[in-house]
């Protein structure tokens, strides 16, 4: 009878660790498998069928670090790193802003009832739903009358569209759940609405502005179309960069596979860092009512 | 023994010594290969400027946009024999080409001062012309004050001069009256057969004749290769698709993509002629082309010809010639032909694709932006390109001719005779119309709905010029 308990405890759970294995492989098997492609040279890479075994090379990683790949046919100039820096700056640059911006801004939206208040909040957020190309273009014209074309300071601002609104939005839904009666008590105190926004607002809503921040820092990073209309190729993100890989001469597989190993990096390692903000933020959000 | 140095140089420059006498000149003054490059190319620069005031336009600033390309490398490995005849500085732009044609677009329609000139080919030249976003060239080309007289325009082949220029009328002819010059010709890829001689080896076949012994040699592979299909020829759903080995076994059995009476266009995508060719086509692609066919793209058909997981490809002599070198497994087995699809004519039609220099119409700087052009596309820097570089193929018959290209093409087998074979009658043999990439898109979509068995060849053609002669009636071109 004891055993048979042990069994029938034992046979879901077996059951349960294999459907998770299938999960697993199903999600992470399109990284796993570019991982291991990093490591291949691209004659390994395309050989038919592919080989799970493989002598690795740290090529692909060593061309994209050191600008310069030297193959058979030649020497080529892999602008790879610069592209990274380019995208670190403008979303963090850019974040940095927003938040700036934003807190304050969803903190008014949230507390203040003001004329048109809620006609400029959908203005902002309608940002998110213009397509950026019928934005782009007229603005590129405005950008060379004012010489902000071809500027971190231009893209930097034009990033505001991403940004702004997702930061205004998400942390305005954090503020209106806090409860206003702890801050009237601190300002019933003498402090001023300022002092009461930066010490108890800001610090309450701290999972949801991070939340916030880390997700405008996804988008951000994930855009391709603003820097490559409005900015010379020295000032191009890694989204655009990567693709300089797909030559006309062939595709260098291997080292788009280490290009997008590094290019996840930097988001993985924050979202990793925040994952505890994150999750409390986000569910904190979604269940406002 | 400077001066002597020099007039040796100068002498081979003007075409007075050989090849063979200044090496062995050369030689005798214990000049290794890199200082003989320098000076040949100082003795270039030189020549080049004796009868031409190339320094009109010194300390002047340019901005080029280029698109990642072997030809842009080519370009900028010799710069600096511009930047030393002309005193001018450049600066470029190079984008990956998946995104080239979108920054382009764009620096166009903002009217942007930015770059004073950029990379073209010649079908985007259809929309960007008549927009009035390009200079027509031949204000310069005519006029013998602006144009270097040992530049040689007629030097270029026939063909790619007059696929580069419109009058912007559609429907008018490639190079007719009244036409623009909208860009310069500048390097150049024919669509003919590359394939594995070791896969061709090993099965016991041969480079195909025709389209109907292509089918047969395409099954051969297929059945008995050991995995490699038989042949790679791009499916998806773009222009793209068309204009390669497609358009030119096309126009080798007499089809046409539109027919044009009283300047007003109907497609015959559904004549009898393109019914003949397309039926073979697509059971081609059934029976031998790679199975996610409908995805490919140059990319695909190149990579698995160069991975040998291809027995032949139909498309661009030149993605042969890159698979031919670099890491490719099957590098040094590759071989290539002429291919007249047509069992009844002899001479193939290759439809052409022309990377060419084309200059904005809101660059701030135009005569110097010409003077970059007239040299980009001027005999000396393309004979460094094809000699030194992987600029294939030049635009320039006199290149063809020169024995270090010839020497260094010829261990391409067969490289050279298919190109002599192909290059009379090497053009652009679409229509030029405004809606180029919207209908070309079409043409592609319903090939794919054909190789898919969702449609009758017969009746998805029939179907197919149905709906563009409604787009081209609605448009006004029909």
């Amino acid at each position: 009878m004891a055993r048979s308990d042990v069994r029938a405890a034992g046979l879901p759970r077996f059951l349960r660790a294999f459907a998770l294995v299938l999960v697993l492989i199903f999600f992470l098997f399109p990284i796993a498998w570019i991982f291991l492609m990093s490591f291949q040279s691209n004659e390994q890479i395309l050989r038919i069928p592919p080989h799970l075994l493989f002598t690795p090379t740290l090529m692909n990683y060593r061309a994209l670090i050191s600008g310069k790949l030297i193959t058979a046919a030649g020497s080529l100039d892999l602008p790879f790193m610069r592209n990274l820096g380019n995208s670190a700056l403008l979303s963090a640059a850019s974040v940095a802003l927003s938040l700036l911006l934003g807190v304050p801004a969803a903190y008014a939206f949230a507390r203040f009832r003001f004329r048109l208040g809620e006609n400029i909040a959908f203005t902002l957020l309608s940002f998110r739903f213009a397509p950026p190309l019928l934005v782009l273009l007229p603005l590129s014209l405005y950008f060379q009358e004012l010489g902000l074309a071809n500027t971190y300071v231009g893209l930097i601002w034009v990033y505001q569209l991403i940004c702004l609104p997702l930061i205004l939005w998400i942390v305005r839904s954090y503020f209106e759940d806090l409860s206003p009666d702890v801050e009237y008590a601190y300002r019933v105190d003498g402090h001023s609405w300022w002092r009461a926004f930066t010490r108890i607002a800001i610090p309450l809503a701290g999972p949801g502005i991070a939340a916030a921040g880390l997700l405008a820092f996804i988008f951000a990073w994930n855009n391709f179309v603003f820097a490559l209309i409005l900015a010379s190729a020295d000032k191009q993100p890694v989204t655009v960069g990567a693709l300089a890989f797909v030559t006309a001469s062939g595709i260098q597989y291997g080292q788009i596979a280490a290009a997008i190993v590094l290019s996840i990096l930097p988001t993985l390692a924050l979202a990793l860092y925040a994952q505890r903000w994150l999750v409390e933020g986000l569910s904190l959000g979604a269940v406002k009512g | 023994m400077s001066d002597k140095i020099k007039a040796m140089f100068e002498d081979f420059v003007a075409g007075r010594v050989g090849r063979r006498e200044l090496l062995r000149d050369a030689a005798r003054f214990g000049i290794g290969a890199s200082a003989a490059g320098m000076l040949l190319n100082a003795a270039q620069t030189r020549a080049l400027a004796a009868d031409y005031d190339w320094k009109a336009h010194q300390g002047k600033a340019l901005k080029v946009l280029l698109n990642k390309h072997p030809y842009a490398d080519a370009m900028i490995a010799d710069i600096e024999s511009f930047k030393n005849l002309t005193g001018m500085s450049v600066t470029w732009d190079i984008f990956p080409e998946d995104v080239y044609f979108d920054k382009v677009t764009a620096a166009l329609s903002s009217h942007s001062t930015e770059y004073d000139a950029f990379m073209t080919g010649a079908y985007q030249t259809w929309q960007y012309g008549p927009a009035g976003w390009l200079v027509d060239l031949d204000e310069y080309l005519k006029n013998p004050a602006k144009l270097a007289p040992n530049y040689d325009w007629d030097g270029i082949l026939a063909g790619l001069r007059s696929s580069t220029a419109w009058s912007g009328k559609p429907g008018d002819a490639l190079g007719g009256p009244g036409a623009k010059q909208w860009c310069l010709p500048w390097g150049f890829e024919v669509n003919n057969v590359s394939y594995n001689q070791r896969i061709f080896d090993k099965v016991g076949v041969h480079m195909p004749k025709n389209l109907p012994d292509m089918l047969e040699v395409a099954a051969k592979i297929t059945k008995d290769a050991g995995g490699p299909y038989g042949i790679g020829v791009r499916g998806s759903r773009s222009w793209a698709t068309i204009h390669p080995g497609f358009l030119s076994g096309y126009t080798n059995y007499g089809g046409k993509d539109f027919e044009v009476r009283g300047g007003k266009l109907k497609a015959a995508m559904n004549s009898p002629q393109s019914k003949e060719f397309t039926k073979l086509w697509v059971e081609m692609i059934q029976k031998s082309g790679p199975k996610n066919w409908a995805t490919y793209t140059w990319y695909q058909v190149g990579t698995d010809l160069g991975a040998g997981a291809s027995g032949m490809i139909y498309d661009a002599d030149i993605l042969g010639y890159f698979m031919d070198g670099g890491d490719n497994k099957e590098r040094g087995h590759l071989a290539y032909g002429a291919f007249a699809a047509n069992p009844n004519e002899t001479a193939p039609t290759a439809n052409v694709w022309i990377w060419s220099l084309a200059m904005s119409n809101f660059s701030k700087n135009k005569d110097a932006a010409w003077d970059f052009i007239q040299w980009a596309t001027g005999t000396d820097h393309l004979l460094f390109g094809a000699r030194k570089m992987d600029m294939v193929n030049p635009v320039r018959t006199k290149i063809w001719e020169d024995p270090e290209f010839k020497e260094k093409i010829s261990k391409y087998p067969g490289y050279l005779e298919q190109y002599t074979a192909t290059a009379p009658k090497a053009r652009i043999y679409f229509t030029p119309q405004p809606l180029f990439f919207n209908l070309t898109t079409d043409w592609a979509a319903a090939l794919q709905q054909m190789v898919a068995k969702q449609v009758p060849v017969d009746e998805g053609l029939d179907k197919l010029a149905a709906s563009i002669d409604r787009q081209l009636k609605s448009a006004g071109l029909g």
